[in-house]
């Protein structure tokens, strides 16, 4: 057992060149100044929402430099300073600087030469880490606002806007679909007699998607088919079927947009596909089940 | 864009007769404005594919907006930070004082506050100083013509 997972471990290190590499160099996400003024958007608009007297809010990299910084109108000037020192710290020691406020409150008060080497070390309430895939990629500060708490909420909030940016990547920027779930009754009658458990028989594909799944039933021989757009991927269940693909369709005729028959079709392969058969045909290839030993069920998804 | 502190002149004015001779309007930038600096900057930036740090400062040199734009080198934060203020505090492009230590006047470098760099300018508003865009990250040429290319901005300003 031990061997085989340090084989399998030693196969993908050479397998894999980058995991080589890893040893010297790392790679690592960096925040863009285009995120950082959404963090800033996003913080600016919470400040407007609670009606917050003004707010500098900073945003630095991992390193603590500055990003990018603005001051609302009618702050404080000095705030701007301060929000740079609360977002620096907070990146710095990867930590909320109500950390160290709360430490020094509590008694620490050596904390307060922490600084040290540090430039503009600020243990005070309104900074808050940035992370991207769990890793902190840079810091928020927030000076300004109402009190030190809503500083700090206001951070939290411009925090949290890098997550949804974190969630629009994952999912390519649109509300994922929901889950289907077809019960085992449902499936069993709709290839009792043939149907489309997923899709528009209409249009062929959903608009939002770009698959549909048949449950496909044949209890006779059909015609020659061609998609000129959906590969069909088929999963054999039950009977048997000869298969001929590929060949040139004779007397072909248009039965829907994209969709074309043909009643037979000259030369191409021949296979005889019996349950646990997988066959992938795709788009644009001819394909005829030719003969049937009825019933002859399977699953096909057709995807575009 | 640019908001008048006419309110406060206003106020005192009723409150007493004399007042108008102790208070004057004064013209401030707003957070809008510099944004509008910024972007102006930015996009001459993005043409010539400079990496720079834009600043913009407030008329009392203290920091009103700042973009770093990617893979610009950090250390331009605190210099583009400094060249703005400078040309705001002394109301003149820092380029000024760098001219003056190279022309021999190194006694320049001791003016307190003042960055002895070309790249920051003032922003204008008919013929008042009212801020400064600092910019560093390239040559002091490239530097000064990217916030020339903001603070022109500030032409079009309507109180």
């Amino acid at each position: 057992m031990k061997r085989t997972i340090a084989l399998i471990a030693g196969m993908t290190v050479l397998g894999t060149t980058m995991l080589l590499h890893a040893e010297s160099v790392s790679d690592k996400r960096g925040l863009t100044l285009e995120g950082a003024k959404t963090v800033i958007a996003a913080t600016v608009a919470e400040a407007k929402r609670l009606n917050a007297p003004g707010a500098s809010i900073a945003v630095v990299d991992e390193g603590g430099t500055l990003l990018a910084v603005e001051r609302l109108d009618q702050t404080f000037a000095a705030s701007a300073n301060i929000a740079i020192g609360k977002a620096r710290t907070s990146a710095l020691f990867k930590k909320p600087t109500k950390v160290f406020e709360d430490v020094i409150k509590g008694g620490r008060t050596s904390m307060v030469t922490l600084g040290g080497d540090l430039q503009n070390f600020t243990p005070l309430q309104g900074g808050v880490p940035l992370e991207w895939e769990g890793k902190v990629v840079g810091a928020i500060g927030v000076s300004g606002a109402a009190s030190a708490q809503q500083d700090e909420e206001l951070a939290v909030v411009g925090a949290r806007s890098l997550d949804s940016m974190e969630t629009a990547e994952m999912t390519n920027g649109r509300t994922p679909l929901p889950v289907i779930y077809i019960d085992s009754q449902k499936v069993a009658a709709a290839f009792a007699k043939g149907a489309v458990l997923v899709g528009e028989a209409e249009t062929m594909m959903h608009t939002a998607r770009n698959y549909m799944v048949h449950a496909s039933h044949r209890d006779k021989a059909g015609v020659v088919e061609i998609h000129e757009h959906d590969t069909d991927i088929v999963y054999v269940l039950k009977g048997s079927a000869q298969l001929i693909t590929g060949g040139t369709p004779v007397g072909a005729k248009t039965v829907a947009p994209h969709e074309f028959r043909a009643p037979s079709v000259i030369g191409g392969d021949t296979r005889r596909l019996v349950p646990g058969d997988v066959v992938i045909i795709p788009n644009g290839v001819p394909h005829w089940f030719k003969e049937v030993e009825a019933p002859f069920d399977y699953y096909v998804v057709k995807v575009r | 864009m640019v908001r008048t502190i006419l309110s406060v002149a206003m106020t005192m004015a009723v409150a007493a007769g004399t007042a108008q001779a102790q208070l004057i309007e004064k013209t401030a930038l707003t957070l809008q404005g510099a944004k509008q600096i910024a972007a102006a900057a930015e996009s001459r930036a993005n043409v010539e594919g400079a990496r720079v740090v834009i600043a913009v400062v407030d008329d009392g040199g203290n920091l009103l907006l700042l973009e770093r734009l990617d893979d610009t080198q950090v250390a331009s934060v605190n210099v583009g930070i400094d060249k703005a203020r400078t040309a705001a505090i002394y109301r003149r492009p820092s380029r000024v004082f760098e001219e003056q230590v190279k022309n021999g006047r190194v006694s320049a470098l001791a003016l307190h506050g003042a960055a002895a760099l070309q790249g920051g300018v003032p922003i204008t508003v008919e013929g008042t100083v009212i801020g400064a865009i600092g910019v560093s990250g390239e040559t002091p040429q490239q530097d000064e013509e990217i916030a020339l290319a903001g603070a022109a901005v500030a032409a079009s300003f309507t109180k």
